[in-house]
């Protein structure tokens, strides 16, 4: 009861308003109906911490790491914890420290996402068996909520989880030696793969499907339907649907989750040389960088504009089939996706068929698998490049072999500069 | 004397009436305010608005210290506020570490005034703080030590710019009584420059 305070309710007119414009192609901010919002990725100073937008959606994410011991049905395993925290800033009717049935639902989307799919290699955050792991604590905090926190915030999670770096341990049998940022260098996370969430809410069971909903998009949609890519995995509620919407708008979100990736990869990249570079980093400078932005909405400017737009949209319908078409085309080039699996009622798998691994995933229900099915298919020893690495199929992961073999003596080139450096 | 670089930006949120990232040297920290919104029944109160404020820190849960900063921040808030022209209602106001370097409680001070004087809430005056350092070396300065263990001392002053009165002091560590009154007489020559800066932003906004 208490949390329906200060909750915006969505009136009628403004549904069939939104309805009605889906029924002439128009969304409401002017976007195409599979087109996503502009994302942006800016690090802190810290490791593991990530500020994302997704068009006016923000949320900032940081990972830290602390010493446990590990749990006994895993003696061998790092913890992983993901918790995303609804702030109050985000939205008036979000409540400080209290669990909501979306924070709740979001969490465990995002677990699904980053932990069951075991994105992360847990194994080697080991550090002795039984005794003691790295445990890392992921935090999501959203700062404004404009539609579509999930895929924001699972691409602040990603990111936040690749760039972060945990410190250096050392063992003499006896003790273990935790070394400071500066004693050694921290070591970069083991990402096996790069999962995204990639939401589309449906409208009128399926007749309408828009890529990324803003927040009225959200809040009318009767379903969403969500992916995270890699091992691809969809999730249908609330409503029947043809086979092949579902084959063709997980394609969809196969390119999209592909741009995402890159998009992280080459901005942690870019943060890397720029550490190198022994540029100042932070969230000051960008703040000094950047022009103060138009604090109106772009709703409001679009609705403003609206009888304008209305004209052109004879030339908008030409460019979306045109951005339809090539999309469809990528996709046929990426991924095929064929077999759907009923998990229960509401609820569906769908299982790539050219992947050879097929069985990467798991039903979620199915937790009883304990001889670990995963197909590992990284030599374990490739701690400092995982930035570089690109798990999407086995065909790439040959290249990744060179990569890496690459990489290393490139690093071993940096070490040894770096060494002369200091001394 | 060395300062801290104060840089800002507002409306970067489009949800919160009003909203600011204030970076003080490194430490950032965004602001948002909501208000006059509907207020809870336990919170209602007849005469004027309850302040309410929350502070979140980027890793973990919330701690003492957190809640601490909040309770300090809703004061200095309701001072500030012209809470009596919205009885019956609540403005809330919620802060988020996105990077400490040591000045965080004075940063999210004035980011808080900030994204207040953005959302056009009423407000008496406005309210700015200066972070002032005590090293070991018995050195009183603004900027913070390179390590954080260097801080012997952590002197927080919050002054209003109308008639230039202390609203709040947060101190932390050992320090004697001359040492405070000297932080003290930094602190309230740094805070003009604070309140310089404030309205240059302000004037910024307006005139673009």
């Amino acid at each position: 009861m208490m949390s329906s305070v200060r909750k915006a309710i969505v009136s009628n007119c403004e549904k069939k308003f939104l309805i009605k414009n889906l029924a002439e192609w128009t969304r409401l901010d002017g976007r195409a109906f599979d087109e996503f919002r502009e994302i942006q990725i800016e690090f802190g100073k810290d490791w593991g911490c990530c500020y994302v937008s997704l068009g006016k959606t923000k949320v900032l994410a940081q990972v830290s790491c602390e010493i446990q011991q590990p749990k006994s049905s895993r003696p061998s395993e790092g913890i992983l914890n993901i918790n995303i925290e609804l702030n109050p800033i985000a939205a008036p009717h979000f409540e400080a420290g209290r669990q909501s049935d979306l924070s709740v639902q979001l969490n465990r989307l995002l677990e699904k996402c980053l932990k069951d799919s075991k994105a992360v290699d847990l194994e080697s955050l080991c550090i002795k068996m039984n005794e003691k792991v790295w445990a890392l604590r992921l935090d999501i905090n959203v700062l404004n909520h404009e539609g579509n926190i999930l895929d924001c915030a699972s691409i602040a999670a990603l990111a936040a989880l690749a760039h972060f770096r945990r410190p250096d341990v050392t063992s003499d049998g006896e003790e273990f030696i935790i070394h400071s940022y500066k004693q050694r260098d921290p070591i970069p996370l083991v990402i096996q793969h790069y999962p995204v969430c990639i939401t589309y809410s449906i409208f009128n069971g399926g007749e309408f499907i828009l890529a990324d909903p803003m927040l009225l998009e959200e809040n009318v949609a009767d379903a969403f339907f969500i992916d995270w890519i890699e091992c691809i995995q969809g999730t249908l509620w609330f409503t029947p649907w043809r086979v092949d919407v579902i084959l063709n708008t997980t394609n969809k979100a196969a390119s999209r989750a592909e741009t995402v990736v890159q998009l992280i990869k080459e901005a942690i990249e870019q943060d890397n040389e720029r550490r190198l570079e022994k540029v100042e980093l932070g969230f000051h400078k960008a703040v000094e960088a950047k022009p103060v932005e138009n604090s109106i909405g772009d709703l409001s400017i679009c609705i403003d504009q609206w009888s304008v737009k209305h004209k052109k949209s004879k030339k908008k319908k030409n460019k979306l089939t045109e951005g339809e078409e090539k999309i469809i085309k990528e996709i046929s080039e990426t991924v095929q996706v064929t077999e759907i699996e009923a998990l229960g009622v509401g609820s569906a798998a769908l299982v790539p068929q050219d992947s050879e691994d097929g069985n990467r995933w798991q039903a979620s229900d199915s937790e009883n698998d304990d001889d670990d099915v995963m197909v590992v298919d990284i030599p374990k020893p490739v701690i400092e490049t995982v930035d570089i690495l690109d798990t999407g199929s086995e065909e790439e992961i040959v290249v990744i072999l060179n990569a890496d073999k690459k990489t290393k003596k490139e690093e071993k080139e940096n070490k040894t500069m770096i060494d002369t450096i200091l001394t | 004397m060395e300062k801290p670089q104060l840089s800002c930006k507002l409306g970067i949120l489009s949800r919160p009436d009003g909203s600011a990232m204030f970076c003080e040297g490194e430490t950032t920290v965004i602001a948002g305010i909501y208000g006059p919104v509907e207020v809870k029944m336990q919170k209602v109160i007849n005469d004027k608005a309850s302040v309410e404020c929350s502070y979140r820190p980027k890793s973990g849960l919330p701690g003492i210290e957190d809640r601490l900063y909040e309770s300090l921040i809703r004061n200095i808030c309701e001072t500030s506020l012209m809470a009596s022209l919205y009885p019956r209602s609540a403005i809330l106001i919620t802060l988020q570490e996105m990077h400490d370097s040591g000045q965080l409680i004075s940063c999210a001070i004035n980011a808080a005034c900030l994204a207040c004087l953005q959302s056009g809430i009423d407000m008496k005056f406005m309210f700015g703080a200066v972070t002032c350092f005590l090293t070991k070396e018995e050195v009183i300065s603004l900027m913070p030590p390179i390590s954080k263990s260097d801080v012997k001392a952590l002197f927080v002053f919050v002054f209003d710019n109308a008639a230039g009165r202390i609203i709040a002091s947060h101190t932390e560590g050992s320090f004697s009584e001359e040492q405070y009154k000297e932080a003290l007489n930094l602190g309230r020559e740094e805070s003009k420059n604070v309140f310089i800066f404030f309205k240059k932003t302000l004037v910024g906004i307006n005139s673009c």
